[in-house]
């Protein structure tokens, strides 16, 4: 009964109740993209720096930081055998020493980093390194970053100076040939890095069979002279850029849901307003004020349902067909995250389904809370038209 | 059979005719003794200098003053006078470490290990470089490479190798002139052979029973139209330095 009286009213409203459907409907069109996109972004973001840098975690020579370019050389070991023997597809060697590099006759530092050139474990453009069999007397073979060969106007064949110090601190210079200039996708192993084949730089700096790190595939246990550190903290910064990244797009969807909110809310006291003749006949009749609410906030609850259905009916083709072009952040190559290709929104099911449960709830509350004064309103005033001033 | 018998002796007595000179003239140059000749006539106990360190990086030319009194290899420290930005900012090099104080920061903050190797102020120096202040005899050996016309002066080219491996530049080559023991130019080389930096000695002058130039230009040969000088306005030689220039607590205000 309740059910039907709603639903002739619901569709009574004409515009209305349409106006009110469609905007709620792009709401959560806009709402379930937006999550997607970002979950999309986060996800590949990930991707690249654990393909590229992070593996499964890093087994650390003890006192290296990344962030101490100047203590680099003092944190160098050997290693040991138990992860010399994991496989190369799951383990990767890295060394890594300070640097300077003169393009066009001009100081760069730079970060050098060696890297075995049998691992493949990370996914690097070096694939020209390893295969550059020549012998290192006259030029040392290296690979730089397209956003580092943008930076330094560097290009592939070109041939610079480099400077190290070797493990007794001993200065060395030798030319290098940039023998490729890679796409890196991950700004860390990109901006200011210069990669060179680990068995190069170990005999450059006398440093035979040393590591600052080695990437592995899964944790093998604690090893003796190492520390290892997990993918969380190896990617700390990034998760907690991460974190704040939710807390803005939350933000976003309380305003929007905000927006849908104000919109429902709107017309429910337009409703009561407009029909309060028609609330003075129904108590008359002797219909109770509480059944009068149920029927009003079916009514929003039935404007909710329809926008879900027009949001399915709009959303699916747009997500399916976007899903299958991307979308295009080539302009982030320039910033310092570490994605520079077409982002493919992730869609979660049990995210959206969470979403969609809170719209509904929080749209069905938008529709009660004007219609609740309904319980206390004089049927006589109703009648007249008086109730609401 | 004859002939050619006398041709061979004729090509023998002729081939140790034309190199027996150059056989003598490295015998008479003993390397190792040039080289300790050169470090006593540039090398005093203490050491008092004040001058003009003009670093030029191609595109700005700046000029910084300062005083500095050394010690032995150990012991320096170097006040700056001018320009505004640098002026009142010390050095102070104890061992192997090198204090710096900057009066903006009134802080004094220690450059040890790698840091050295950082340029100095923008020259063509690293700190290291500055720092460097030890006996070439003693730190390298020295063996003759030929000796070169330049300017009507015969200089004898030495090829230095360091005797330890930690040594900076583990090769230098130098141009000595043998009559007055100064050195004309220098050049350092990387582990490899690469011709890293150029130093040329200039304005010679007699201060106190030495000859000392006047001047240091230091280029960095990887860097494009870069120079610093170091002019040397005042210099004294074996003058008694009060301890407490050598102390820490010299990098106040």
């Amino acid at each position: 009964m309740n059910w039907d009286i709603a639903k002739k009213n619901f569709f009574r409203q004409g515009l209305r109740a349409s106006l009110n459907v469609f905007v709620t409907a792009f709401s959560i069109i806009a709402l379930i993209f937006m999550l997607s996109l970002l979950n999309g972004f986060q996800a590949q973001a990930t991707r690249n720096v654990v393909n590229t840098d992070v593996g499964g975690g890093h087994y650390i020579a003890p006192g290296f930081d990344i962030l101490s370019p100047t203590e680099w050389e003092d944190h160098t070991v050997k290693i040991p055998k138990s992860l010399s023997q994991l496989d190369d597809k799951d383990k990767a060697e890295v060394l890594v020493q300070q640097g300077q590099l003169y393009p066009n006759r001009r100081l760069y530092p730079v970060q050098i980093r060696g890297i075995s050139m049998n691992q493949s474990l990370l996914k690097l453009p070096l694939d020209n390194l390893f295969n550059f069999q020549k012998p290192i007397e006259d030029l040392i073979p290296a690979v730089i970053g397209a956003k580092m060969a943008k930076k330094t106007h560097l290009n592939k064949g070109d041939i610079l100076t480099l400077k190290w110090r070797d493990k007794s601190g001993a200065v060395d210079a030798k030319d290098i040939l940039i023998i490729d200039v890679g796409d890196m996708l991950n700004p860390r192993v990109d901006d200011g890095v210069v990669w060179l084949r680990l068995d190069h730089l170990r005999f450059l700096t006398d440093r035979a069979e040393e590591v600052s790190w080695v990437a592995v595939r899964n944790y093998v246990g604690p090893i003796l002279g190492f520390e290892y550190q997990s993918v969380e903290l190896l990617m700390a910064d990034l998760l907690s850029l991460w974190r704040q990244d939710r807390i803005n797009s939350k933000i976003l969807w309380a305003i929007l849901m905000v927006l849908v909110c104000i919109s429902v809310f709107n017309t429910q006291i337009l409703n009561i307003f407009k029909r309060q003749k028609e609330i003075g006949t129904l108590m008359a009749l002797g219909m109770e004020p509480k059944r009068i609410v149920r029927i009003f906030t079916l009514e929003g609850g039935l404007a909710a349902f329809w926008a879900l259905f027009v949001a399915i009916l709009l959303g699916l083709p747009f997500f399916i067909w976007f899903h299958s072009v991307g979308f295009d952040v080539s302009h982030l190559s320039e910033s310092t995250l570490p994605i520079r290709e077409t982002i493919y929104p992730d869609y979660q099911p049990l995210e959206i389904i969470y979403s969609l449960v809170i719209v509904f709830v929080l749209i069905v509350t938008a529709a009660w809370l004007p219609v609740k004064k309904i319980t206390k309103m004089n049927p006589t005033m109703a009648l007249r038209g008086r109730a609401i001033k | 059979m004859d002939t050619i018998y006398i041709k061979k002796l004729l090509s023998l007595f002729f081939f140790i005719f034309t190199i027996s000179p150059l056989l003598n003239l490295a015998e008479a140059i003993d390397a190792q003794k040039l080289l300790k000749e050169v470090d006593d006539n540039l090398w005093s106990n203490t050491k008092f200098i004040s001058g003009r360190l003009i670093i030029d990086n191609g595109r700005k030319v700046r000029t910084l003053t300062q005083d500095s009194w050394m010690e032995g290899v150990e012991r320096s420290y170097s006040h700056y006078k001018s320009p505004a930005r640098e002026k009142g900012t010390k050095m102070l090099k104890l061992k192997g470490k090198l204090w710096i104080y900057t009066p903006r920061t009134n802080r004094k903050i220690l450059i040890a290990g790698h840091l050295l190797r950082q340029s100095m102020m923008g020259s063509d120096l690293s700190y290291e470089d500055m720092m460097e202040d030890h006996k070439l005899s003693q730190s390298y050996i020295a063996t003759f490479d030929r000796i070169q016309s330049i300017k009507e002066v015969k200089y004898t080219i030495l090829n230095l190798v360091a005797r330890d491996k930690k040594t900076t530049y583990q090769t230098r080559r130098v141009w000595i002139n043998p009559k007055d023991k100064t050195i004309l130019q220098e050049e350092r080389f990387a582990k490899t052979g690469k011709l890293l930096k150029k130093i040329l000695f200039k304005d010679y002058e007699s201060i106190d029973d030495r000859i000392f130039p006047r001047t240091m230009i230091f280029k960095d040969l990887l860097k494009k139209n870069t120079q610093t000088t170091y002019k040397f306005d005042v210099i004294k030689f074996d003058l008694d330095i009060p301890d407490h220039y050598f102390s820490i607590s010299i990098l106040r205000r």
